[in-house]
């Protein structure tokens, strides 16, 4: 069954004389359990198909299907929701609160959704303790390497056990041996599960680790 | 506590704006407090009488200065329906000549209950030629058992006992009994003159007849069913009748210096509140990315915004902590003469105004929450 359905999407910005087309009518579909790898060279709309999927942005036209339901977002409140329900993001940037431990990072998106209670402090322990990082649960941002920021990172975007999981640039600030570790990681984790993961990279090495590819180049699947 | 973490983990950024808030609030105080000051330091003694209301000679503008009570108006005012008890209150101005650094004050002559005197020092009975003094005379060198000698009337007091909060028109007051007021109040009007070579003497017995079992004015403690308004129609209209809270803020220029003390309170409340919103508008700008990362994981504005609430409250407790200790400290280097003046009860008021206003300031970042979009999250400026 097909998880994720993106549907003739487009996405224009500016009017008449200033329009810029960043999607073009693209369509994908992507299985439970499969990794998609998005690549396109800078300004492909990688990002912008990734913040559609994400509920962030709007698509001008065409729609996202999860599990064969059209996801509608009248509102930004319906667009949160949609998120803390369906969709953990991994960023480039991490964007990790530096104010709190890796194991409360993770609690964070408990926290957004008003929730926290011991089966999520367990959980937390438990997704720490898979990615590795069991002795590091305390230790704030700044005491984590690249690779264990990255890694917390994606336990945080794990926490509400989303359907769909987008992963922007894995490898941007990791060398290839880890930013392959990583996406491995990532990818074992799906693996088995009712989830499936968008990847967006513009780094050819990570297709090898992808299940199917799609390549981006001025909005257009190519 | 998500507020609380970011506070804690940022102590030394958070610390110093809690100490910038603090000297604010701090400032907010003192102004207060000196606002406070120059009004008790005005009327402490005139709005403190211990009465429900105050009565004047008709048609002088509550003036304790002007006013004139005969015995007979007294009587009637005594015997006037739903008065429990009244007594006389006498004004006269006085300096004292005696003391190191000589000083203008107010005589207050009382026809009974002394005890209302808050007495910090010696006794709260004066006897004839007895007198309890307001504490800021301390200053000028009064001392427990002087006997402090009145010019140019040339009559002397005894200091039995030092009062607190009782000046008036920012002097001094002494209180003395009624039959000592009187032989004040005639010889200051009389003055030196009966001295000048070659003029009319005075008919000091006149005089004295007309001023003797007569006030200024009269405090009155009423039934505990009848209003002031109902006590004034009573007496028919003879007699100009108020609250001591009335009288305290009626003549001597009150109502204009109130204005600008209110003014002076509002003002600094205002440039507080903007300062503080304008600290977290600062610190919201400073951590848009977090925040544009906190609604990308699907946080609403409401929980951002409440995140900032809390962290205001905290931050504006603490400094407020701050404040009121700076604040105290100023106030115990502060002589007794200066305006300055602690009210709990005005602080809280004060409290109040400022976490209002740090709220109301905080509306500045709420725009600046509203207007950060989550896609900036992920967004580096490509399409």
């Amino acid at each position: 069954m097909n998880l994720l359905e993106v549907k003739e999407v487009s996405k224009t910005y500016g009017s008449a004389n200033t329009q810029v087309t960043a999607l073009d009518n693209v369509s994908f579909e992507l299985g439970t359990g499969r990794m998609l790898a998005v690549l396109g060279p800078s300004g492909s709309g990688k990002t912008t198909l990734l913040s559609i999927i994400a509920g962030l942005l709007a698509p001008s036209s065409g729609e996202i299907r999860i599990k064969g339901s059209p996801v509608s977002l009248r509102s930004p409140r319906d667009a949160a929701m949609f998120r803390r329900k369906h969709v953990g993001i991994v960023f480039q940037e991490y964007h990790l609160m530096p104010y709190l431990t890796a194991a409360d990072n993770l609690l964070l998106v408990p926290r957004i959704a008003g929730r926290v209670t011991g089966v999520e402090r367990k959980r937390a322990d438990s997704l720490l303790a898979e990615f590795g990082l069991a002795e590091r649960a305390s230790h704030m941002p700044s005491m984590l390497s690249g690779g264990e920021r990255q890694r917390v990172a994606i336990a945080r975007a794990l926490m509400n056990d989303p359907e769909i999981m987008l992963v922007d640039e894995p490898t941007a600030h990791l060398d290839t041996e880890r930013g392959r570790q990583v996406v491995e990681l990532v990818r074992s984790h799906i693996r088995g599960r009712d989830m499936t993961c968008v990847m967006v990279t513009h780094d050819e090495r990570m297709v090898d680790e992808a299940d199917e590819v799609l390549r981006l180049v001025d909005g257009q699947i190519v | 506590m998500l507020a609380l973490k970011e506070l804690l983990g940022s102590k030394l950024k958070f610390g110093l704006i809690a100490l910038a808030i603090g000297l604010i609030v701090s400032l907010t105080f003192i102004m207060a407090a000196m606002s406070e000051g120059l009004i008790s330091g005005m009327t402490g003694a005139k709005g403190s009488l211990a009465a429900d209301a105050l009565v004047f000679q008709p048609d002088t503008f509550l003036a304790l200065e002007r006013s004139r009570l005969t015995a007979e108006d007294l009587d009637t005012i005594a015997t006037a329906q739903g008065v429990a008890s009244s007594y006389g209150v006498g004004h006269a101005f006085i300096s004292v000549d005696s003391a190191d650094q000589p000083f203008d004050a107010r005589a207050f002559g009382l026809g009974g209950e002394f005890e209302q005197l808050p007495i910090v020092k010696g006794s709260g009975l004066p006897g004839p030629g007895e007198a309890v003094i307001d504490i800021s005379a301390e200053d000028n060198g009064v001392r427990i058992g002087d006997v402090v000698h009145l010019t140019p009337i040339d009559e002397e007091l005894k200091v039995v006992g030092f009062t607190e909060g009782r000046r008036y028109i920012m002097m001094p007051v002494l209180y003395v009994d009624l039959p000592t007021w009187e032989r004040i109040y005639v010889a200051t009007a009389l003055g030196r003159m009966s001295e000048q070579p070659g003029e009319q003497l005075p008919d000091l017995n006149r005089m004295t007849e007309q001023v003797s079992g007569g006030a200024s004015i009269a405090a009155v403690h009423l039934d505990q069913d009848t209003t002031v308004e109902e006590f004034a129609e009573s007496l028919s209209g003879g007699f100009d009748v108020v609250t001591p809270a009335e009288a305290a803020m009626a003549g001597n220029g009150m109502p204009v210096m109130m204005l600008s003390v209110n003014a002076i309170q509002v003002v600094s409340l205002v440039i507080g509140a903007l300062v503080i919103g304008v600290f977290f508008y600062i610190t919201t700008l400073h951590k848009t990315g977090q925040i544009a990362a906190l609604k990308a994981l699907g946080a609403s504005n409401m929980f951002v915004y409440g995140q900032l609430l809390m962290q205001i409250t905290i931050l504006v407790a603490v400094a407020s902590a701050i404040g009121i200790a700076i604040t105290l400290v100023t106030g115990s280097f502060m002589p007794p003469t200066m305006a300055f003046d602690l009210q709990p009860a005005r602080w809280i008021v004060a409290l109040v105004a400022i976490f209002g206003m740090a709220y109301l300031g905080s509306l500045f970042s709420l725009r600046s929450i509203l207007g950060i979009d989550p896609a900036t999250a992920l967004d580096r400026g490509e399409h």
